[in-house]
């Protein structure tokens, strides 16, 4: 059912947002329990948020390490994103036997964050993802969990969001969803 | 090199007809001299012997680069195809097409910076490579499918594939099909996807979960801010232009904006996201950018005639620069001069003549018999307008007349005039080996005459040949060498076309479109390559091209010309709107001195426009000088 309905809170969330706020927030801006909204209307399925995620996060640029997964539609030109729905009670969180050690919740955004240092890749966060595809994933390369944690430590917010060329990427208050 | 940034590291090497698959070390092509894309091709065609077969020989290598910079955020998604072109007239010629959309980045992420495919299989097949695992499969259901069926197929067999394809021309052996990816991205001068039809390639699908690791994160992400902000101020110039039909009157263009424009689109990880994709109910949805509007306003001003002719050239896999713009141009035209009566076009060339052709067809009829001969393989139509003309101009009583108005638009090497409209553009066309269409738009900066005389270069507006009374031949080659290098760059690097003119990242003296091109590859790959070495990189992939030409085209200054109307009348151009604006004649003498300056200030001989050995050391290229001493063309050097 929860992964029925996100589309719709996606669309109304971002309708909402364009009305709020224009799109762009810094991250002192950004409010407790937020999440990042995609309009699939305005989406050209570029990939500049994959880019942008891989290389801030990992240094890196591809799909591959991104956070969140475009899912290009070339005969259709619907596209759909995947990327943490940042629930309010995070299953992976809960999941997670090093809690608050390899997975927290940032009291700033409620976002549940891995650390790095602490993860030992085991997948249980994954697994507990009510999402499908998960929206929580293990980086084979560091053998770590990696979710969308809104670029926690980034001054300017997320860099998704930031850099999306058509503002199809919005932050937008979870309270709104009801 | 032990470890590589930038580049994926490895070379795909395929060969249809043994079934065998190999992977060498990216290194083996010295990348850090020969970048990637056109770089890459020239350097791996030239290992392979350039060899002297035609274009359908199973020896004709079709070789596939991206760059070290595909893949990162920017305007640098688009990979490039050479191989010997079916296309090019009247020899064939090796030659360079680019394309743009996911299936670059995609090739890329997998782990490859070429594919190079040799060889003929058996019966249809396609190449899919899933990152390391690369199988050559069966693909008997899917000849006779078009372009857009046959990449819903394999990404459905394939999820999340990117597939390049054929359509029904390609298979063909129509010598103006394209290789197409998505609805828009092609491969399109050339004819190579009759070069995959030969090899009985019907597709490559690609699934790349990889990633690029660059030397340099921090800076590339620096960079990226500076792409950001061009952006911006690219947006206007290129993203409304070309959303609509935009030489079509303003109601058309109303009728697309309003009605059937549904998003951008582009290559992956660009911001630009430069075309657009419309969708008509009944014809379906499809992608478009600048020149696929051209079908408007000489054939039809009817929003559905004009989507029609554009989404069927592209599910026929068919160069809508030939079979919507060119061939029926030329018919048009001949029809206007007198050169040909309608009853010729409908009883002897065997087409249905619509209003324009001074008949009673509709445009579907037209479009729907053309276009269906051209990918059916059938002779003459298949072959190209310049064989097509051949073909006719021996049978109709006006057939020499239909030649000559052939050689004004198709200005040489058969391919259809685009902004042959300066001396520099003309130099370039004169010496390249198909229509230097992915450079037009270095020639065109007339706003720009401070980045121009920035790089040295005279003012736009002296080199021009629209204006005789302001034409100055003098400097017009050093235009066109600096243009030619710096193609040689954004098809290697790569950098798209309209990211690459000089007044783009023109923020001098600290910034500027080289300054740019040469820290985004230093931080993407680890080289500490400044600005003149870039430029170097150029002009040693440009002198590699013209060893090739030398040594398998016997190129010599003789074949660097255009086609002999250029020198004898001014020529009605089909750039734009197709009407107005004539240029020239150009001055015979003036232009073999203007050549001669070029050879000169290339370091090339000015007798045979053969490289020197000097120029050649000049760029580390001192195995090429050798072969070419070899076979007898290197020039002497005076004692």
């Amino acid at each position: 059912m929860t992964n029925r309905k996100a589309p719709l809170f996606a669309v109304s969330c971002s309708l909402l947002a364009v009305a709020i706020n224009g799109g762009k927030r810094s991250l002192r801006e950004i409010p407790k329990a937020a999440l990042i909204v995609h309009d699939p209307k305005m989406c050209a399925g570029c990939g500049v948020c994959e880019v942008m995620c891989s290389l801030y996060h990992e240094g890196v640029l591809g799909p591959a390490l991104a956070r969140s997964h475009v899912v290009r539609q070339p005969f259709t030109a619907e596209h759909s994103r995947d990327t943490c729905q940042q629930c309010s009670s995070p299953s992976c969180y809960s999941a997670c036997p090093l809690k608050d050690k390899a997975m927290r919740i940032d009291q700033t955004t409620g976002t549940a964050y891995v650390v790095d240092d602490g993860c030992t890749g085991c997948g249980a966060c994954v697994d507990a993802c009510p999402f499908d595809p998960p929206r929580i994933s293990i980086n084979l390369q560091k053998n770590v969990a990696s979710k969308c944690d809104l670029c926690r430590e980034r001054q300017a917010g997320p860099i998704c969001v930031e850099y999306c060329p058509f503002q199809a990427l919005k932050i937008a208050s979870k309270d709104r969803r009801g | 090199m032990s470890r590589i940034y930038g580049w994926a590291g490895k070379v795909l090497q395929v060969d249809l007809t043994d079934e065998t698959i190999n992977k060498v070390p990216t290194t083996n092509y010295k990348p850090q001299e020969f970048i990637g894309g056109v770089g890459f091709n020239a350097k791996i065609f030239w290992e392979l012997g350039c060899p002297k077969v035609d274009a359908f020989d199973p020896r004709n290598p079709l070789i596939i680069s991206v760059g070290p910079l595909t893949g990162i955020y920017g305007p640098f998604g688009k990979g490039e195809v050479c191989s010997i072109s079916p296309q090019c007239y009247p020899d064939e010629l090796f030659t360079y097409s680019g394309f743009g959309g996911v299936f670059p980045a995609k090739m890329k992420y997998a782990g490859y910076d070429s594919i190079v495919i040799s060889g003929k299989a058996d019966g249809p097949v396609y190449l899919s490579i899933h990152d390391g695992a690369v199988e050559i499969k069966a693909a008997n259901d899917l000849w006779g499918v078009d372009t857009f069926e046959t990449q819903k197929v394999l990404m459905n067999d394939e999820p999340e594939a990117s597939v390049l394809a054929i359509g029904p021309a390609g298979e063909n052996l129509s010598r103006v099909a394209v290789i197409l990816s998505e609805t828009k991205f092609a491969a399109g001068q050339g004819g190579f996807g009759a070069v995959m039809g030969s090899k009985n390639l019907k597709a490559i699908a690609v699934r790349g979960t990889g990633v690029v690791e660059v030397a340099k994160p921090d800076r590339v992400m620096e960079l990226a801010r500076i792409i950001m902000e061009e952006n911006e101020k690219l947006i206007p110039r290129l993203r409304s232009i070309f959303r609509v039909p935009y030489t079509a009157p303003q109601e058309t263009r109303d009728v697309f904006a309003r009605k059937y424009f549904k998003k951008h689109y582009g290559c992956y990880g660009c911001p630009q996201q430069c075309h657009s994709i419309h969708h008509i109910p009944g014809i379906g949805l499809s992608g478009v950018s600048c020149a696929d509007w051209l079908w408007a306003p000489t054939f039809s001003i009817d929003p559905k005639e004009i989507w029609e002719a554009n989404v069927l050239s592209q599910r026929l896999g068919i160069n809508t620069f030939e079979g919507i713009i060119g061939l029926p141009f030329l018919l048009a035209l001949s029809l206007r001069s007198g050169i040909l009566t309608s009853k010729e076009i409908e009883e002897d060339i065997d087409l249905p003549t619509p209003k324009w052709l001074g008949g009673t067809a509709t445009n579907h009829e037209f479009l729907t018999a053309l276009l269906g001969k051209i990918a059916n393989g059938e002779s003459p139509y298949a072959g190209g307008t310049a064989r097509f003309t051949e073909h006719f101009g021996k049978r109709l009583v006006s057939g020499k007349k239909l030649v000559e108005l052939y050689e004004e638009l198709y200005t040489a090497r058969g391919y259809v005039f685009h902004h042959v409209d300066n001396l520099g553009s003309a130099l370039h066309w004169a010496t390249d080996t198909r229509d230097p269409i992915d450079s037009c738009h270095d020639y065109k900066n007339p706003s720009f005459p401070e980045a121009n005389e920035h790089f040295g270069l005279p003012r736009y507006d002296s080199y021009q040949i629209v204006d005789l009374t302001k034409t100055v031949y003098q400097g017009a080659e050093r235009v066109a060498a600096w243009v030619e290098d710096n193609q040689c760059l954004k098809n290697s690097l790569p950098v798209c076309e309209f990211w690459s003119m000089m007044p783009n990242f023109y923020r001098p003296p600290g910034m500027d479109i080289r300054i740019f091109e040469s820290s985004m590859l230093s931080a993407a790959t680890g080289l500490d390559m400044d600005a003149d070495q870039l430029a170097k990189a150029g002009e040693r992939i440009w002198n590699l091209r013209r060893a090739i030409m030398v040594k398998r085209e016997n190129r010599t200054r003789e074949n660097d010309t255009l086609n002999e109307p250029y020198f004898r009348k001014a020529i009605t151009c089909l750039a734009g709107s197709a009407t107005g604006l004539v240029n020239g004649p150009i001055d015979k003498a003036k232009f073999e001195a203007l050549k001669d300056r070029y050879y000169d200030l290339r370091g090339w001989d000015v007798d045979t426009g053969w490289p020197t050995r000097a120029k050649l050391e000049g760029l580390g290229l001192d195995d090429i000088a050798d072969e070419l001493a070899s076979i007898g063309r290197l020039p002497e050097v005076p004692s």
